[in-house]
């Protein structure tokens, strides 16, 4: 159902981190979405995105980024991640004056969305999805410090392994923590892997880690 | 996903891309020289391996998949297009367009139950668990969802027979509800949860009320769920606008 709702973080690691997507109608404006949504990449683009993509494409890690805009079909979904709040602010100003007609969706903290949208000048949210976590065998998912990264792709692109085959290289100097950021992200293949916030969560938590795991 | 063994040097990079640790090194009868094996009970057919690059021989690679071990494919790899909706993913447009489509209404909730997710995979034997135990409830499994599509009788919340034996890395259960039927659904699937060999996540939306309140929060935290502290978030700008009796522009 959703691929950016149930990420998983401290507050103040949630804070910096935004998905802003669009998708198209089907019935309704599925035979024009094209030309709005390029117009919303690159509206999106001139506010310092730290990735985006296209769900059909790939995303900018791997994709020059003037080929996912051009690629963009009549029926896709475009999403594009943000490290802050006031980015997200100017986006959504910037689509409402635009007014592209195309649905537009943020996901991040409540309440923070909810100053975004007063900030940009709309009145209201319309609809809100709420995610009531993970149920079930819970003794199946990795550490918590590992879902912060792996939920940043809903899908489940980025696996709990490569994340501590990462952990694993940045403490051997095999990779750049930028560099494990990247490798991990491009996985995502529809751009909501915050690479950013990967980078931060990598140098909060690799000293607290010990990687007991092969390294191939 | 195979490999071929004839190319294979058995470095093992590829190991780590694997959601759902499908595999291993082995060794190949005979010369008994070191290759990648991959469990293809346990491999979902995502591409992830592939997409990555890593293979440093171009060992790897998709043979054509017919139904029912399509069905893997469909649910795992999110570039393919699941026809029925035409769109990429896993699931339909649910909130993300409602403004235009008024697919959640006033006084109702649309509820998902993400089997498998995040990231450990699911049974189809599981995912039927739950569209039994829902369809009891007389809910309505979303049209354009790829399980709803699969199932052979929406009525009993029976799939396909062929699919049931299949395993994908997530399977998005969609319907809607009244807003009164909500406590029972979460009451419901409280109970099935333990049958379950597997994880799911689990969401709720509605729209937001001419009272300012989204109505569906008091009932969910009756029913013992806590809910996270972000939300995906329909701002009201498509066209054309779908509106109810009394409704305002949200944009």
């Amino acid at each position: 159902m959703t691929h950016s709702l149930h990420r998983r973080g401290t507050r103040e690691s949630l804070e910096k981190d935004f998905v802003v997507l669009s998708c198209s109608a089907k019935g309704f404006n599925d035979s024009v979405f094209g030309e709005k949504g390029k117009e919303f990449l690159r509206i999106c683009l001139r506010h310092n995105p730290v990735n985006f993509g296209d769900m059909k494409t790939g995303n900018f890690l791997y994709i020059d980024p003037e080929e996912i805009i051009a690629r963009v079909s009549n029926t896709t979904i475009l999403e594009v991640t943000y490290d802050n709040k006031q980015d997200v602010v100017e986006v959504i100003r910037e689509l409402k004056e635009a007014d592209l007609g195309i649905s537009v969706v943020i996901s991040g903290l409540h309440d923070v969305v909810e100053d975004i949208v007063r900030q940009a000048g709309l009145k209201r949210i319309h609809t809100r999805e709420f995610s009531l976590g993970s149920h079930g065998r819970l003794e199946l998912l990795p550490e918590y410090e590992i879902l912060e990264f792996t939920t940043m792709c809903g899908h489940a692109m980025v696996a709990s392994g490569l994340v501590k085959h990462m952990i694993a290289q940045c403490k051997l100097g095999r990779r750049s923590l930028r560099d494990a950021a990247v490798v991990m992200g491009r996985c995502c293949s529809c751009g909501n892997f915050n690479v950013n916030r990967a980078q931060d969560l990598l140098a909060r938590n690799l000293k607290r880690w010990v990687a007991d795991w092969p390294v191939y | 996903m195979r490999v071929d063994a004839s190319k294979c040097v058995g470095c093992g990079r590829c190991i780590p891309f694997c959601p759902v640790e499908a595999r291993r090194l082995g060794r190949l009868p005979g010369n008994g020289r070191v290759t990648l094996v991959i469990d293809s009970d346990r491999c979902v057919e995502c591409g992830v391996c592939l997409r990555s690059g890593i293979c440093p021989t171009d060992a790897m690679y998709q043979e054509t998949l017919e139904m029912p071990r399509l069905i893997r494919a469909i649910l795992s790899d999110p570039l393919i297009e699941f026809k029925a909706t035409g769109v990429p993913g896993r699931g339909t447009e649910e909130i993300k367009t409602n403004e235009i489509t008024g697919r959640i209404r006033f006084g109702h909730a649309g509820v998902g139950i993400e089997m498998g997710r995040p990231g450990v995979s699911t049974s189809w034997e599981d995912v039927q668990k739950v569209t039994r135990a829902m369809a009891k409830l007389g809910v309505s499994f979303c049209e354009g969802n790829p399980v709803t599509h699969f199932m052979a009788d929406r009525a009993t919340g029976d799939l396909q027979p062929d699919v049931v034996k299949e395993r994908t890395l997530s399977a998005i259960i969609e319907f809607d509800v009244p807003l009164e039927k909500l406590a029972e659904v979460l009451r419901v699937l409280q109970e099935i949860t333990p049958k379950l060999d597997t994880v799911y996540t689990l969401e709720v939306s509605c729209k937001l009320h001419p009272d300012g309140s989204f109505p569906v929060l008091p009932i969910i935290e009756q029913a013992g769920y806590t809910v996270l502290p972000n939300s995906k978030n329909n701002l009201g700008m498509g066209r054309p606008r779908f509106r109810e009796p009394g409704e305002e522009d949200a944009a």
